[in-house]
């Protein structure tokens, strides 16, 4: 998240100026350990994004003649409930499958066959 | 589809019908751009006083950078401020005490709950910035189209001085903006935006500038025929003041060419005839006597205490006898900004350091009223409350 500077020709009237440091700090005693915050923080951004863009889409839908509840009592057909399922299972599965991951190799650990 | 000028036209009774809108916002997610000058780019239109962000996508993310810095100023703050006294009580000291941060420093810097209240605050302000600065920088030629269109349109006037010195210590990344006041091309545009994150949704409409407009003190003799705004960034407070006092000249003014920039073509925009020049607070080049009202709004704890005892002596300058200065800013009084518990001395100067506060320190130090009188102000340390519901410090010169 550095400070990025505007390459333009045009007069822009802005001056040189003193950047922070912040991009150092280390508020979890880990760096890691912070920027897995800040992405999960950016993460939850970005899904309310959809989620508001969802709501704009329902509200115009509603005008339409679509209304919230059309939606909420919407029943899907055997095959779409099928196909939808599917789609939950692959979400959680490539979602979650990491969380089970088992390492046990440093860094330092030899490459050898045995680790293969 | 709200017309600007119509409903944000200079006029005090305009201002309080306005007032009655708050609360009002109309779900008219289809309002078209409404452009008040050739060249006005508005591709989300209005929401009343405030452009809606150019993008909903821009706009969604900022609303949720919003509502977590709402959420971590009370939950995550609540959880971080206990453990912080909790740390404080067990190692024997009292939290109520104003202890030196060497004592403070190894009790709570490695509290994980405390750091990650303090990291899901930054993270969340850099994320704002950053996104804002993005999309700015990515359009820049329409932004930049915009503002050219602006620079020379009225009713007020715009006051560029590109061969100004702009000093080292305004050029710092204050509140971890990017390129911080002077030193990006749209630093009015990010700071506008980013800063209503800070209000925490509740000056969508400049309702906290308008408040202060209503607060500004006046002089005795009831004549305001010019007003000056120190340090006016995106221009909200300058602009309600001449809503405010409409037939007055009133002027703000900023450092950052791009503050006084942005905040000329928003008052353009708005149809509002206030004036911005380049210029530093310590050195307006107004003429002697000038002004009947000087004010600035938290710019004070933004410059070292050298520059405020200087920008002190120039507002006595260029007031006129009996004029009022009237700086709104943290607490009053001699104590101004000054730690009052182990927690708020932590809290100071985290914010100090990882929130780019660089002069929040200096400030502290400042004998702010007793300056004042030594300038000659005569002054009234519990002034009207114009924020915060706090007393303001207001200083008049001898007639």
């Amino acid at each position: 998240m550095a400070t990025s500077k505007l390459k333009t020709d045009r007069p822009t009237y802005a001056s040189d100026f003193i950047p922070s440091d912040v991009e150092r700090a280390v508020f979890l005693g880990n760096p890691i350990l912070d920027n897995m915050m800040t992405s999960l923080i950016a993460l939850g951004a970005e899904v309310w994004s959809n989620r508001r863009r969802m709501k704009v889409v329902e509200a115009l839908l509603d005008e339409k003649g679509v209304t919230a509840e059309m939606i909420e009592t919407y029943m899907p057909t055997a095959e779409q409930d099928a196909e939808w399922q599917k789609d939950r299972d692959r979400f959680i599965d490539l979602t979650y499958s990491p969380l089970l991951r088992e390492g046990d190799l440093p860094v330092s650990a030899a490459f050898t066959r045995e680790n293969k | 589809m709200i017309d600007r000028r119509t409903l944000f036209g200079a006029s005090a009774a305009v201002m309080s019908a306005v007032s009655a809108l708050f609360g009002t916002k109309s779900a008219s997610a289809a309002s078209a751009p409404a452009s008040t000058f050739k060249g006005d780019y508005e591709p989300r239109g209005t929401d009343q006083r405030l452009e809606r962000l150019p993008r909903l996508d821009l706009e969604s993310y900022d609303n949720f950078l919003t509502g977590l810095r709402i959420w971590t100023g009370s939950a995550s703050g609540k959880t971080s401020r206990r453990r912080f006294y909790k740390a404080i009580s067990d190692a024997g000291l009292d939290p109520r005490e104003d202890l030196p941060l060497e004592k403070i420093f190894p009790l709570v810097e490695n509290d994980t709950y405390i750091g990650t209240a303090a990291r899901m605050r930054t993270s969340g302000q850099q994320l704002m910035w950053t996104a804002l600065q993005k999309h700015y920088h990515e359009n820049a030629d329409v932004y930049l189209d915009e503002m050219e269109a602006a620079d020379n349109a009225g009713p007020g006037k715009l006051e560029l001085n590109p061969d100004i010195h702009i000093p080292d210590y305004t050029k710092h990344e204050i509140h971890i903006q990017p390129g911080g006041y002077v030193g990006d091309a749209f630093a009015g545009h990010i700071y506008h935006y980013g800063t209503n994150n800070f209000y925490r949704a509740e000056n969508y409409q400049d309702e906290i500038h308008r408040n202060m407009a209503t607060q500004m003190a006046t002089p005795k003799d009831g004549k305001v025929m010019r007003i000056l705004d120190m340090g006016c960034s995106s221009g909200q407070l300058t602009a309600a003041l001449k809503e405010r006092f409409p037939d007055a000249e009133v002027w703000g003014i900023d450092i950052g060419g791009p503050m006084v920039r942005y905040s000329h073509m928003r008052c353009v925009d708005l149809g509002i005839g206030a004036n911005f020049r380049q210029a530093l607070a310590e050195d307006t080049k107004f003429e002697d006597g000038y002004f009947d009202i000087v004010t600035s709004y938290i710019m004070h704890h933004e410059v070292p205490a050298g520059k405020t005892k200087e920008i002190i002596n120039e507002a006595y300058r260029v007031l006129r006898p009996g004029g009022v200065y009237f700086p709104i800013d943290f607490e009053t009084g001699a104590g101004r900004g000054r730690g009052k518990n182990a927690y708020s001395r932590f809290s100071s100067w985290r914010d100090h350091r990882w929130n780019e506060e660089v002069w929040r320190p200096d400030y502290s130090s400042v004998d702010f009223n007793g300056e004042m009188r030594k300038t000659g102000f005569d002054v009234v340390d519990e002034g009207p409350p114009a924020w915060r519901s706090r007393f303001n410090v207001l200083g008049t010169k001898p007639a």
